[in-house]
């Protein structure tokens, strides 16, 4: 994840800090845990009592390491953003080990724009249920265009209001369950991107916008909603 | 005969730190004493770390000279300077070249990426 900027302006914070383990770059670390020797890992559905997004890596002779117990050897550190309001940027991936987000074809037209419906061998929109997400066009007359979910079925429909205008056979598109304000995101097993794939649920935050390309190059704007020096649950 | 001297019982009280006060706690302290400064900021650089310096500090570095590149978004930063130790809200933040695109989305990235989009999409309806 990268840190973007910060909600309300102003200049970004940076801490140095010891750390319990070898994290990477642009991961999300929570307050020290009990017994832990510096800040710790976030995981990837919680965000509780987090601190902010690491900006270096831990290496030592450009390999990651873990901390020493070698005695009087330096302890590791590692800088944090740690604005409450920092805004992070993550990219959405279709798994846990960060594949491709899914890319839907049209199987059947829509001439009034009121439905997107898949083709045979795409994933059910209704299970991961993406109600309440947001679909969006990646290539045809609609390319670019999005709009957010109010009802999925399982005959690989997604419906939305606002109507798209009419589309082609073999149009591709993409669906997520975020929109605004969608809470909670789960991460990828490196904890470095947000998975697309599956039902919003995990990790404490909020979505504050959405940019949307293609398959791989999709992104999530975050706030940490359990920030310990912000609003802390 | 001299009466016993009464004294209190002595009560420990286990102090409840609080999630702020152990995070505090964790900061790293910074230059070790008796370090020279250059020699802790190279040592810095060498662990591809951000090095953030005071306005007093900063012309005695030379990024280039270790693959590192000034913030230029946030022109200043609120950090401990890594030269003198001081906390100053007018810092400048260098990024090792390497992992900057890791960690930091600029608005040149987001622009390069979404006219990189628009472009294929265009390319793929023939327009």
């Amino acid at each position: 994840m990268k840190f973007e900027y910060l909600l309300g302006g102003g200049t970004p914070t940076l801490k140095k800090y010891k750390m319990a383990a070898g994290h990477a770059a642009g991961i999300v670390v929570l307050v020290a845990a009990a017994g832990a020797t510096g800040l710790s890992t976030s995981t990837t559905t919680s965000w509780a009592d987090a601190v902010g997004l690491t900006m270096d890596p831990i290496v030592n002779v450009g390999q990651p390491v873990s901390y020493s117990v070698v005695q009087n050897q330096p302890e590791y550190l590692q800088t944090v953003v740690v604005n409450p309001d920092a805004v992070i940027k993550a990219l959405l991936v279709g798994s846990a080990a960060n594949a491709a987000l899914e890319t839907r074809t049209v199987g059947t037209a829509s001439a009034n724009g009121l439905t997107v419906v898949g083709t045979t061998g795409d994933t059910d929109p209704s299970s991961p249920d993406m109600d309440e997400g947001t679909v969006w066009y990646s290539s045809g007359a609609n390319g670019g265009a999005s709009r957010k979910i109010t009802s999925t079925t399982t005959t690989l429909t997604v419906t939305v209001i606002m109507p798209f205008a009419a589309n082609r056979v073999g149009d591709k598109y993409h669906t997520i369950d975020y929109t605004v304000g969608t809470p909670d995101v789960t991460l990828s097993t490196d904890l470095q991107n947000v998975r697309g794939d599956i039902a919003a649920t995990g990790a404490e935050a909020r979505v504050i916008d959405l940019q949307l390309n293609g398959a791989t190059n999709s992104y999530l704007e975050l706030l940490i909603s359990d920030h310990l020096f912000g609003t802390n649950t | 005969m001299p009466m016993a001297t009464k004294t209190d019982p002595t009560v420990l009280v286990k102090r409840q730190f609080t999630k702020k006060e152990i995070t505090a706690a964790q900061e790293a302290p910074g230059k070790p004493h008796g370090r020279t400064a250059g020699s802790w900021v190279y040592d810095l650089c060498a662990l591809k770390k951000v090095i953030t310096l005071c306005p007093l500090c900063t012309h005695k570095f030379n990024p280039g000279k270790f693959h590192y590149r000034k913030e230029k978004e946030f022109p200043v930063v609120q950090a401990k300077c890594d030269g003198c130790d001081t906390f100053d809200v007018r810092c400048s933040a260098y990024f090792f070249e390497e992992t900057y695109h890791q960690v930091r989305s600029t608005a040149a990235d987001r622009r390069a990426e979404r006219t990189a989009h628009m472009r294929k999409m265009k390319k793929e309806q023939g327009i």
